[in-house]
């Protein structure tokens, strides 16, 4: 195992989780413009619905992993009902609906604390046998190639969306002028609902990933979540592609940052990054 | 009665906290969610002071406000170029930070292990062991904070943070340096929160990092918005509901650690019942 083929390894893999909730959270941003820090703890409720049926009741691993990201995209999609569409309809501003959605993510992590306990756990039933290729001299394990791939799977799939159908245009439609979208009959409440479950799904997704990577915790959203802000930012926040650039960009700067210094800087690091690109380049780098 | 007076010293703490961070968020309407990083940076000067130099403690206090405020300096000066949302974020990211140094500085802060063995204050031999004592200290130094922060208000410096809050651009036209009133309450903010850290350090006579985590700052975010943005007494009173009503979870007979994450749930819910129906607070007279 040579160091800098490992970083590099380290790296994209780091790059592909962010990539994972920096893209979940720039299709939420991207329609309701709000910073949803609720979403991170949507992460932890993923992983923890998939602890529960494949740990506890034995579920199949892929049924699992299924149920765990519709789990989290249906609770995304009934706080949005519950509590973000009334604040929108409110014209709220977006300060109110930050407060709010910190509210939700201290609530959902309470409850996922109270159920499960603040344990660290893991989420494979057979910890230390995960299945490793190597690249030049790097170690990967199958898992975080799987989730690379289903990184850029979800990005292209977002991509297409966009693009060809008819719900895309719905939703940049939204991200436009909401009001006029409504007057030419865009049911803006389900298209929303919709973005909402696509969005929290994939941060679920993202949480049951990093739980076989490394374990769950009930805090563990907030740290994913703040990757992918940080991630969407530096990539040009509400841009599909960026954001996921910006995942891999933060991903090396993490990893190649703490080359000399201890692991635990890394997310000193990550917001350092953070304010050095609000600072000097605020529109990210690609932008939208 | 020992235990009630535990509660008033907290309370009176918190209540320094909210009063402080009032200031920036309720009256000049930035908002910040680091707090509990001066609250931390304030906590951690006094006590390595105490326990390695044996100094006065009015004396650390003192140092651990001016430590504490070169630090705001610095932050809020990187802070004043962002707005809204964007200036949450940042703040929550020097929270992240302030956090990370303290979790992972071992030679300065000890890490996880914590500072033990902070002495309590003394003034002229006589020293303040006894909680009773100690809840007078605190007490006064709440008040002192309380009128300070009210003759800031009705100042003509706190007039300009209003109008800051209201229209900053306007009052730039006016002739006004917007930048320097915001660094400027910025960082008595700070250097009270520090005042509130270095009590809570010598109160409890040990600090780790897990007391100054990015939830300490939604706490007292939360503290605030409850008792009413822009208004003192409301910090006071949202000090005192927020700190008594998980004592009140504790004695319908919750054990302990789901009493502690009940709290969290409540605050949690609180923040969001509040932006939903009553985003004033109790007695506010400003709303994000």
């Amino acid at each position: 195992m040579e160091i800098v083929p490992q970083l590099i390894v380290n790296s994209m893999n780091a790059g592909a989780t962010y990539a994972l909730v920096a893209l979940g959270f720039n299709l939420i941003y991207g329609t309701a413009k709000f910073f949803d820090l609720g979403y991170g703890a949507l992460a932890a409720v993923g992983g923890y619905t998939v602890f529960f049926l494949y740990r506890g009741l034995g579920l199949n691993l892929y049924i699992s992993i299924l149920l765990g990201a519709f789990v989290a995209g249906a609770i995304g999609m009934i706080i949005y009902r519950l509590v973000y569409a009334p604040l929108r309809k409110r014209r709220s501003s977006s300060m109110v609906l930050l407060v709010a959605a910190l509210g939700v993510m201290i609530a959902l992590q309470s409850i996922i604390a109270i159920l499960f306990s603040n344990q660290f756990q893991t989420l494979s039933r057979n910890v230390g046998s995960a299945v490793t290729y190597s690249i030049f001299g790097g170690v990967v394990t199958q898992l975080q190639t799987i989730t690379l791939i289903l990184g850029l799977l979800i990005m292209a799939a977002i991509g297409l969306v966009f693009r060809y159908t008819l719900f895309g245009k719905a939703i940049k439609a939204i991200s436009d002028d909401e009001e006029v979208s409504k007057i030419v009959g865009i049911n803006t409440t389900k298209v929303m609902s919709w973005v909402f479950f696509i969005g929290s799904a994939i941060a679920g997704l993202a949480g049951v990933l990093v739980g076989f990577d490394t374990g769950i915790e009930p805090t563990m959203g907030l740290s994913l979540l703040l990757k992918g802000v940080i991630a969407a930012i530096i990539g040009g926040i509400g841009n599909v592609y960026g954001g996921v650039l910006g995942a891999f960009f933060l991903g090396f700067i993490e990893n190649f940052g703490i080359w000399q210094i201890s692991g635990e800087w890394k997310d000193a690091i990550a917001f350092g990054v953070l304010i050095v690109f609000l600072l000097f380049r605020p529109q990210g780098l690609l932008k939208r | 009665m020992e235990y009630l007076i535990h509660i008033a010293i907290l309370v009176s703490i918190y209540a320094i906290l909210g009063l402080s961070l009032n200031l920036v968020v309720g009256f000049t309407g930035l908002l910040s969610i680091t707090q509990a990083a001066f609250y931390g940076i304030g906590a951690y000067v006094t006590a390595i002071l105490l326990t390695s130099t044996g100094m006065n403690f009015f004396l650390a206090m003192l140092i651990g406000m001016l430590i504490t405020s070169i630090l705001a300096l610095a932050i809020g000066f990187v802070l004043s170029r962002f707005k809204d949302d964007y200036y949450a974020l940042g703040s929550l990211g020097f929270n992240v930070i302030i956090y990370g140094i303290f979790l992972n500085w071992y030679g300065l802060t000890r890490g996880p292990l914590g500072i033990p063995g902070i002495p309590r204050p003394s003034l002229f031999g006589f020293t303040f062991s006894e909680n009773a004592w100690f809840l007078l200290l605190s007490v006064i130094c709440a008040a002192i904070i309380y009128f300070l922060c009210q003759f800031i208000v009705k100042s003509s410096f706190g007039r300009v943070l209003k109008a800051i809050r209201e229209d900053d651009v306007a009052i730039a036209v006016f002739g006004y340096r917007t930048l320097w009133y915001k660094l400027a309450i910025f960082v008595i903010s700070a250097a009270m929160a520090a005042m509130a850290g270095s009590l809570f350090a010598s109160y409890i006579t040990f600090i780790d990092p897990s007391s100054f985590v990015l939830t300490e700052s939604i706490f007292i975010l939360a503290i605030i918005i409850l008792g009413g943005l822009a208004n003192n007494r409301g910090a006071i009173v949202g000090a005192a509901c927020l700190i008594l009503l998980p004592e009140i979870l504790r004695f319908v007979g919750f054990p302990d650690d789901v009493a502690a994450q009940l709290r969290q749930f409540s605050y949690g819910i609180i923040l969001i019942i509040l932006m939903l129906y009553r985003p004033q607070g109790l007695v506010g007279e400003y709303r994000l």
